[in-house]
C-alpha cells in the first residue's frame, strides 16, 4: 500500500508513509521469515512439492527481497551524492516490494486455484497461469484493494474520495476472480471479507469514525479478521479443491513440540509488541509536550 | 548447454558461496551489538561523549547490517528448501524444524527491541534503560546465532529420531522433537563458534579504527578511535582466548563423535597411539610429504582434551566417505592463523599491561589493519573447514548430499542472479557501513539533539 503511494505521490505522502514504514520494515521482513518458517513446520511433507513447484519464484521473491530490505536501509541513511538520494532508494524500495507482493500473490492465487500448478509433475506454468482466466482480475483485484485501503491506512485525508470506489471495485473484481476460476469457490462466508474490507473507508469517510478505523491496531484486526475469514477458499481443500489440508498438516509429538514454541514465542512476542507500544505511546506524547 | 552443468555441483557451490558472504554480516551484526551496548555502557558509567557517539554511529551501522543481513539470511532459508529438499524434508519431518521456529522468535526479540531502541530513544527516561534495550537487542542477535549453530550441530551428530530404522527403511519414527536441541557437539560447537564470531568482528572493525585513527589529524576524532581501538582491542584479546580453549575442547568433541573428520584434519592415515602433529603437506600413495611432523603431540593434546589414547586412522573407514583430504590444509592454515593472531594479540596485551598504549603505536595500528582482514580469512577457512570435512555428507552418517540435492536445472538462471547480486551486494553493503559511519560530522554526534533517532527525512 505504502509502495503505490510513494511511487505515485512522493512528495505529499512521503512523510506519513515513511513515518509508518521505517521504524518497522525490519519487523515486516522477519514476518517474511516467519511465514516460511511456520509453513515448513506446519506442512512438512508438502514442503518439497512445493519447493519444486515455485522454485523460480521462490529465487526471485529472494533477489527483490535483499533488494527491497538493501534500498530502504540504505535510503533511510543515504546523505545525497550525485545521482543517487533517498527518493530514488525510497523508489527502489516501492518497486521490489510491489514485485514481491505481485509474486506472492501469484503463488496465493494458485494454492487457492490450483491454475497453472501440476502437483503430481511438480510444474508450475507461469503461462497456463496467465491464461487461466480468473489470475490477471486476482492480481488485479488484490492491487485495487491495496491502492484503496492505503489512504485510511496512512490517515492521508486528501486521497478519502478514492478511497471507497478503489475498495468497492477491487472488491468486485476479486469476487469476479474466484468466480472466473471456479464458481464452487463462491459461498456466502465470502459476504464477511467482502463487506468488511469496504466498511473499512466507508468509516473512514466519517468524522467521528475515522480515527478509530485508521488506528493501526484497529486496522490491523480488521485486516485479520478479512484474512482468516477468507480460509474456506483454502479449507477443507486447496489448489483447487484437489488436495486435502488435514492430509498434510503435521502431528503427534512434533505438533506438540509446534503447539509449545509457538506459545512461548507468542508470549514473547506479544511482550515485545507491548513495549513497543509503550514506547511508541511515550514518544507521541513527548512530542505533543514538546510542541 | 545448462543440462550440461552437474546440478549437485551447481547445489553446493550456490550455497557454499552465499552463506559464505551471508557469515560476513552475520560476524558484523553480532560484533556490532556487542560494542554498541558496551560503549554505551561505557559511555553512561564514565559520562564520556565519545564512547556515546561511538554507540550511536555503530547502531547506525547495525541496522544496515541487520537490513542487509535479514534478507540474506531469509535467501539462506529458502535456498536450503530449493538446493536441498532431501535434507530439508529430514528437518522438518524432525524436530530440527523446530530449531529454525524458535530462532524466528528470536529474530522477533532482535528486531521489536531494535526498533526501540534505534526509532524510540527517548521513549524512557533512566539512563540505563535505553541501554538495557540494547541487551534484549543482543539477546535476540546471539539467541539467532545460536539456534543456527545448533541446526549445524545436529548435522555434525544428528539424534531425535530412530536412524537406524530410517537408514534401513527411509522412514523417519521415535521422533524426539527436544533432542535436536542438544546433541553431543552443541555446546562445544556453540561455544566455539560465539567466540570466534566476536573475535573475527572485533579485529574486523578494529582494523578499520586502526586506519581511520591513522589518517586523521582531527583531535576529537583521535580521541574517538582511540576510544574504539581501546574496546576492540580489550574484546579481541579476551575473545582470542575464548576461541582458543573452545576450538581445542571442540577438537576434542570432534574425535568423539566424528573420528573420520578428525583423521581426515590431521592426515592420519592408521590408528594408533603416539601421534605426531602433521603441519600442512599432503599424502602420496598414504604416505606424508610436503610437511613438518612434530612427535607426540597430537596424541598429547587427545589424551590432554579426551582422555583418548588411540587416535582413529582413514584407513578403518571406506575411502567412499572420506571428506576431501585438503581441508587439513585449510584447518591448518586456520590453527596457525589463529596462534599468528594470538601472538599479536599477546603482544598488544603486555604493551597495554606495561602502559605503552599499543593503541596509538603506528607498527600495532597498520599490524591491526592487515590482521584484521586476515581474521576473516581465518574464520572463513575455519567454517570451510567445518563443512567440507563432513563431506561427503549433509548430515553425517545419515544423509549424503547427492541424496538431499536438487536436480531441477530451472535453479542455474536464479542461482546466478544471486552470485552476481552478492558480488554487488557485500562491496556495497562495506562502502555504506562506511558511510552511514562518518555520515554526519563527529560533533553532531557528540551532541545529538532530542529526537535523533538518524532517519533521513
Amino acid at each position: 500500500m505504502g509502495s503505490v503511494l510513494l511511487l505515485l505521490f512522493w512528495k505529499s505522502a512521503k512523510s506519513r508513509v515513511l513515518e509508518y514504514i521505517i521504524p518497522i520494515w525490519e519487523v515486516t521482513g522477519t514476518f517474511g521469515a516467519f511465514w516460511v518458517v511456520i509453513t515448513d513446520f506446519a506442512f512438512p511433507s508438502i514442503l518439497i512439492p512445493a519447493a519444486k513447484l515455485y522454485a523460480v519464484g521462490l529465487m526471485l521473491f529472494l533477489i527483490l527481497f535483499v533488494a527491497r530490505n538493501s534500498s530502504i536501509v540504505f535510503g533511510e541513511y543515504i546523505i545525497k551524492r550525485k545521482w543517487l538520494d533517498d527518493k530514488k532508494l525510497y523508489q527502489l524500495y516501492s518497486v521490489s516490494t510491489i514485485a514481491l507482493g505481485l509474486i506472492a500473490l501469484t503463488i496465493f492465487s494458485s494454492i487457492i486455484s490450483g491454475a497453472g500448478v501440476s502437483i503430481g509433475s511438480g510444474y508450475f506454468s507461469i503461462s497456463h497461469w496467465i491464461l487461466s482466466p480468473g489470475s490477471i482480475p486476482f492480481l488485479l483485484g488484490a492491487l485495487v484493494i491495496g491502492v484503496g485501503l492505503s489512504p485510511v491506512f496512512y490517515d492521508l485525508k486528501p486521497f478519502m474520495r478514492i478511497s471507497i470506489p478503489l475498495t468497492v471495485t477491487g472488491v468486485l473484481i476479486s469476487v469476479l476472480s474466484f468466480y472466473l476460476y471456479s464458481p464452487q469457490l463462491i459461498t456466502l462466508w465470502l459476504a464477511i471479507p467482502a463487506i468488511l474490507t469496504i466498511l473499512v473507508p466507508v468509516l473512514y469517510s466519517y468524522e467521528k469514525t475515522a480515527g478509530i478505523v485508521a488506528n493501526k491496531f484497529v486496522f490491523s484486526i480488521v485486516a485479520s479478521v478479512i484474512l482468516f475469514s477468507l480460509h474456506p477458499l483454502v479449507y477443507p481443500s486447496a489448489f483447487g479443491k484437489t488436495l486435502p489440508v488435514d492430509s498434510i498438516t503435521t502431528g503427534g509429538a512434533m505438533g506438540q513440540a509446534f503447539l509449545v514454541i509457538t506459545l512461548v514465542g507468542s508470549i514473547l512476542l506479544a511482550v515485545m509488541i507491548f513495549i513497543y507500544m509503550v514506547a511508541v505511546r511515550r514518544t507521541a506524547l513527548g512530542k505533543k509536550q514538546a510542541a | 548447454m545448462l543440462a550440461m552443468i552437474p546440478m549437485e555441483l551447481f547445489d553446493r557451490f550456490l550455497f557454499a558461496f552465499t552463506i559464505g558472504s551471508h557469515i560476513i554480516l552475520v560476524t558484523m551484526s553480532i560484533t556490532l551489538i556487542v560494542l554498541i551496548s558496551a560503549a554505551e555502557f561505557i559511555g553512561i558509567r564514565k559520562a564520556n561523549d565519545y564512547y556515546l557517539a561511538l554507540s550511536r554511529r555503530l547502531t547506525r551501522v547495525f541496522v544496515v547490517s541487520f537490513g542487509v543481513g535479514t534478507a540474506s539470511g531469509i535467501v539462506m532459508a529458502v535456498e536450503l528448501v530449493n538446493l536441498f529438499p532431501g535434507f530439508m524434508t529430514l528437518v522438518s519431518e524432525t524436530g530440527v524444524i523446530s530449531l529454525f521456529y524458535a530462532e524466528v522468535f528470536a529474530f522477533f526479540l532482535e528486531t521489536i527491541a531494535l526498533v526501540i531502541y534505534v526509532y524510540y530513544r527517548d521513549a524512557f527516561r533512566g539512563k540505563y534503560t535505553h541501554w538495557v534495550i540494547s541487551a534484549f537487542v543482543a539477546a535476540g542477535t546471539i539467541s539467532s546465532a545460536v539456534f543456527i549453530t545448533m541446526v549445524n550441530s545436529w548435522m555434525n551428530s544428528p539424534n531425535g529420531f530412530n536412524i537406524a530404522e530410517y537408514l534401513s527403511t527411509g522412514t523417519v519414527a521415535s521422533i524426539r522433537p527436544w533432542a535436536p536441541f542438544l546433541t553431543p557437539t552443541t555446546l562445544a560447537q556453540i561455544a566455539h563458534v560465539i567466540t570466534t564470531t566476536i573475535f573475527t568482528g572485533g579485529m574486523l572493525i578494529g582494523a578499520y579504527f586502526a586506519l581511520r585513527y591513522l589518517r586523521t589529524s582531527d583531535p576529537d576524532e583521535k580521541i574517538f578511535f582511540r576510544n574504539g581501538l581501546k574496546l576492540t582491542g580489550a574484546i579481541s584479546i579476551v575473545f582470542i582466548v575464548l576461541s582458543g580453549l573452545t576450538g581445542s575442547h571442540e577438537m576434542g568433541t570432534l574425535l568423539v563423535n566424528q573420528p573420520l573428520k578428525y583423521a581426515a584434519l590431521d592426515l592420519n592415515v592408521l590408528p594408533g597411539s603416539g601421534m605426531p602433529e602433521r603441519l600442512f603437506g599432503y599424502l602420496v600413495n598414504g604416505q606424508f610429504t610436503g610437511g613438518i611432523e612434530v612427535p607426540n603431540i597430537q596424541s598429547l593434546l587427545a589424551q590432554f582434551e579426551t582422555g583418548i589414547t588411540t587416535l582413529p586412522g582413514l584407513s578403518q573407514f571406506p575411502q567412499s566417505d572420506w571428506p576431501p583430504l585438503w581441508t587439513h590444509i585449510t584447518f591448518d592454515i586456520m590453527v596457525t592463523g589463529g596462534l599468528l593472531l594470538g601472538l599479536f594479540l599477546f603482544i598488544y596485551f603486555v604493551l597495554w599491561a606495561a602502559k605503552k598504549k599499543p593503541y596509538q603505536l603506528k607498527l600495532i595500528l597498520y599490524g591491526q589493519g592487515i590482521l584484521g582482514a586476515a581474521s576473516l580469512v581465518v574464520y572463513e577457512l575455519g567454517w570451510i573447514t567445518d563443512e567440507v570435512g563432513r563431506q561427503p555428507w549433509i548430515v553425517y552418517n545419515v544423509m549424503r548430499v547427492s541424496t538431499a540435492a536438487n536436480y531441477t536445472t530451472s535453479l542455474l538462471i536464479p542461482g546466478f542472479f544471486i552470485v552476481v547480486f552478492y558480488i554487488f551486494l557485500i562491496p556495497v553493503t562495506f562502502y555504506f557501513f562506511s558511510r552511514v559511519f562518518n555520515g554526519r560530522p563527529l560533533k553532531a554526534d557528540l551532541k545529538p539533539g532530542p529526537d535523533d533517532g538518524g532517519v533521513n527525512y
